[in-house]
């Protein structure tokens, strides 16, 4: 019983010493972090004791967040009191890191030192607003400092404080959180500026939905791009072209036909001659969104364009025909002869039949290799820019040195090639009317056979060689110059009327502007790259089959390049030429010896780099042609 | 064999003379930071205003603006041998070239400047310190030629030219008066309350923060955009 008393008193005791203690840890824990103890909000505002503190701060959207998630410098409140810890700047990429990223390409981090905290006042009662409208609280913001009139009085500022969501505030230009500048003096910018911003304008004025919704086209950046400008900003190069911002103008961006508008045909003169000089103002006419499918706004160039497509199909289909049955018919034969054993016989040739004849003179030779060479450097310039998307294109380029450096390059090579041309046609002329004969007989040269224009006897001969191709007949014969030979050199003529007369055109566009309108350049244009593809696309398919893929000939016929053959080949090839050569005794004058080693070599080291580089050319052109 | 020696000699002669290199060294910024965080014994000199270097430095800098250092080796270490890091806030070395210059002239053996700036050491991800931040107020910016049209318009308008006296008695605008940024804070009190102020520097970029000070000292403040810069832009287009 005693025990059972004193076992009852002990647990009590224990309770309330257990409890004593209890109480004593609590008080020790509460008070024990007031030694050096961290700051939570109820402290800070002890001494920060205003409204935005005390109660903007608890409903702004940072409320949750104590004052040193963000103000993590100070960790003793004692020290801080008394002056000896003072906040750091705040980071806020703690928490918006990828905002934070970047800011730091921000010009006013960079050279203003402007904090996240100096726009967004004030930080400590901002609240989230989910029916704000973004845009105008930007342009708003924006212009607190940059107060200029021109960006809210008209043209995109105007719309967006109007209330429409699609056009642009000052930061779907400019950038929000990445604000670039560009060191521009005010009113011409560097390439990197033209670029950023042409970039800018693209990414909403091709998007067809937006310009749906705002009842414009999206069809305005394709145009652009078709044009020179667009093609040499496309391929890298914005420094020498106008982007969009040098015709339209940055901020007060009006429609053509505003009296104020810089694109107004009032104010080109001055909106076109901040980079072009010294041209007639019909040189104004030109336009900057030209579409060739638009019958009724741009008739020249819509039939221009229907009349180039038709040639270069009509061209191509033709004589892609004409090689692929021609091709067929000669390996087919030789196919027979080899399985019966039988050689060509310019191939089994002896004696007379070895000796070398010439086809081709030392100047006739000479002109042909320029003439590659012209057409190469041509090719190679002018295609980039036509294709100027293609990511060949870009590369090509720049091994020319730029966008600039091709183009002189390109009107170098264009001079050589309409030297030779003019060379030629002085040649023509005096094959045509010769000294001391004059113009006597003329036409009888003209049409003779010696002659490089076409005659009936071609029409014949085509016929010949379609029944041929078919069994349906012999294979015709020819005398010295075969219609496609004809063809070939007529073309040029032709190829330099069109794209001769359109590049000098093209060349200096302010000069042109003495003796045609602006718009022309763009008919011009259209017609120089369309013959350009004619020209390329026969050269390096029909042409080549011609003189390389044609199956008695192939890997390459290097006569062109060493000017002579055997009088075998010649009486096999051309004997109508041959009979007319004994009979008027010219054979004997046209023997000459072998060629070396060495101009064999080259001849065919360079007729086969040729080859190859047309069908690489090719490719990439077919390429391009399919990929758009 | 002659001929390639004559051949080489010509190329040689046509050769471009190099430029001398400047007597001071250039260090990028990773490369200051490793140098502050070996504790070697180095003065590292923010060359801007008190008020701007103040607001915004390098940690652990200290401020000396370079007309400062122009003026007397006063406030730099007096051991010549001591490494000097100058840096300034453009990206061109205008101000921590300057002060480099004068620092080798006074006989500082070894003197560096910070490629590209503070701009660099932000682009770098450092932080900076601030020990007086100046609270960003709306500073209203006017282009030249709206600043030209103003001056014709009212007498009421006051230019304060911020630049350094060197390249104001180069040249300035008609009427302006200069008060050096780094005199700033002595000198604010010139600046009559009642007239409206337009802040002149040399490319506009610190007129905001001279603004946003003076216009919490009671100042009726504005700046003009692109500074003298913009100012001569806007002269040579007209001629």
């Amino acid at each position: 019983m005693e025990s059972g008393q004193m076992n009852t008193r002990a647990p009590r005791q224990s309770i309330l010493s257990m409890a004593g203690l209890l109480f004593l840890a609590v008080i020790v824990l509460v008070c024990l972090p007031a030694v050096g103890r961290a700051a939570n909000p109820q402290d800070c505002q002890f001494c920060h004791d205003e409204p935005l503190y005390r109660v903007d701060f608890k409903k702004s959207i940072h409320a949750n967040n104590g004052c040193t998630s963000c103000h993590t410098d100070i960790t003793n409140i004692e020290k801080h009191r008394d002056g000896k810890e003072k906040p750091a700047l705040v980071d806020c990429g703690n928490c918006h890191q990828d905002i934070a990223k970047e800011y730091r390409q921000n010009f006013h981090y960079l050279q203003e030192d402007f904090r996240c905290s100096d726009c967004h006042r004030n930080i400590h009662a901002i609240k989230k607003d989910d029916k704000k409208n973004i845009k105008l609280a930007i342009i708003g913001k924006c212009t607190e400092c940059h107060g200029n009139a021109d960006y809210t009085a008209s043209g995109h500022g105007e719309a967006v404080l109007k209330g429409n969501p699609d056009a642009a505030s000052c930061a779907d230009c400019h950038g929000l959180h990445n604000t670039r500048v560009f060191h521009t003096s005010l009113e011409q910018y560097p390439a990197e500026a033209r670029e950023f911003y042409t970039q800018k304008c693209k990414r909403c004025h091709a998007d067809s939905a937006m310009m749906k919704r705002n009842d414009l086209s999206d069809k305005m950046v394709a145009y652009y791009e078709s044009t020179y400008h667009g093609k040499v900003q496309e391929l890298g190069y914005p420094a020498p072209v106008a982007g969009c911002a040098d015709c339209h103008t940055k901020h007060n961006i009006l429609p053509k036909d505003d009296p104020r508008s810089s694109i107004n045909p009032a104010n080109l003169e001055q909106n076109c001659g901040r980079c072009h000089s010294g041209f007639q103002p019909r040189f104004l006419s030109y336009k900057a969104h030209p579409d060739y499918r638009d019958r009724e706004k741009y008739p020249s160039l819509y039939w221009t364009f229907l009349f180039m497509s038709g040639l270069l199909v009509g061209t191509l289909v033709f004589f892609w025909g004409h090689v692929i049955l021609w091709w067929r018919k000669v390996y087919w034969d030789h196919h027979y002869m080899d399985k019966m054993g039988i050689l060509p016989p310019s191939l089994t040739a002896t004696g007379e039949g070895l000796q070398q004849v010439q086809r081709f003179s030392p100047r006739e030779r000479i002109m042909h290799v320029l003439l590659i060479l012209s057409f190469f450097t041509l090719v190679l310039t002018g295609f980039p820019l036509k294709y100027s998307e293609a990511a060949w294109s870009k590369i090509i380029v720049k091994l020319w040195g730029g966008a600039h450096m091709a183009g002189l390059i390109h009107r170098g090579a264009a001079l050589l090639l309409i030297a030779i041309v003019a060379y030629v046609a002085f040649e023509a002329c005096k094959f045509l009317f010769p000294k001391g004969v004059g113009s006597k007989g003329w036409l009888k040269r003209l049409f003779g056979p010696d002659s490089l224009f076409p005659n009936l006897k071609d029409l014949e001969d085509l016929k010949g060689m379609f029944k041929w191709y078919f069994n349906k007949g012999e294979a015709p014969k020819f005398d010295r110059w075969t219609y496609w030979e004809k063809f070939d050199f007529m073309a040029v003529f032709w190829g330099m009327f069109a794209i001769g007369g359109s590049g000098v055109l093209l060349w200096k566009p302010e000069w042109s502007s003495y003796i045609v309108p602006g718009w022309v350049m763009s008919v011009a244009a259209l017609v120089h790259s369309e013959e350009a593809l004619l020209a390329a696309l026969f050269i390096f398919t029909v042409h080549f089959f011609n003189t390389h893929f044609i199956p008695s000939k192939f890997p390459m016929d290097r006569l062109i390049f060493t000017g002579t053959y055997r009088l075998e080949e010649l009486k096999e090839q051309r004997p109508l030429e041959y009979e007319r050569l004994v009979a008027e005794e010219k054979l004997d004058g046209l023997k000459r010896g072998y060629p070396g080693i060495p101009l064999k070599l080259i001849s065919s080291t360079f007729g086969l780099a040729s080859l190859l580089l047309g069908m690489f050319l090719t490719a990439l052109i077919v390429w391009s042609i399919l990929a758009v | 064999m002659p001929a390639a020696l004559i051949l080489i000699l010509a190329l040689a002669a046509c050769a471009k003379p190099q430029e001398a290199p400047p007597p001071w060294k250039i260090i990028d910024a990773s490369t200051l930071k490793a140098m502050m965080a070996s504790g070697k014994v180095m003065s590292v000199f923010n060359t801007m205003s008190e008020i701007e270097c103040l607001d915004h430095r390098i940690p652990g800098t200290k401020c000396l603006s370079c007309e400062e250092i122009e003026n007397s080796a006063a406030g730099l270490p007096a051991d010549r041998d001591q490494a000097l890091v100058l840096y300034c806030e453009s990206e061109g070395c205008y101000r921590s070239c300057r002060a480099a210059d004068a620092a080798i002239h006074y006989g500082y053996k070894d003197v560096s400047i910070l490629a590209g700036g503070m701009p660099a050491w932000k682009k770098a991800g450092y932080s900076l310190e601030s020990v007086e931040r100046i609270p960003r107020m709306p500073v209203v910016s006017v282009k030249a030629p709206e600043l030209r049209e103003m001056l014709a318009k009212s007498k009421d308008i006051l230019l304060v030219d911020i630049r350094s006296e060197k390249s104001f008695q180069e040249g300035h605008i008609e009427g302006a008066v200069n008060i050096p940024l780094y005199q700033i804070t002595r000198r604010y009190d010139e600046i009559p309350l009642d007239r409206t102020v337009v802040l002149i520097d040399d490319r506009g970029f610190r007129t905001f923060l001279a603004g946003s000070y003076l216009d919490r000292k009671g100042l009726k403040v504005m700046r003009l955009f692109a500074g003298m810069r913009g100012w001569q832009e806007m002269l040579a287009k007209k001629s």
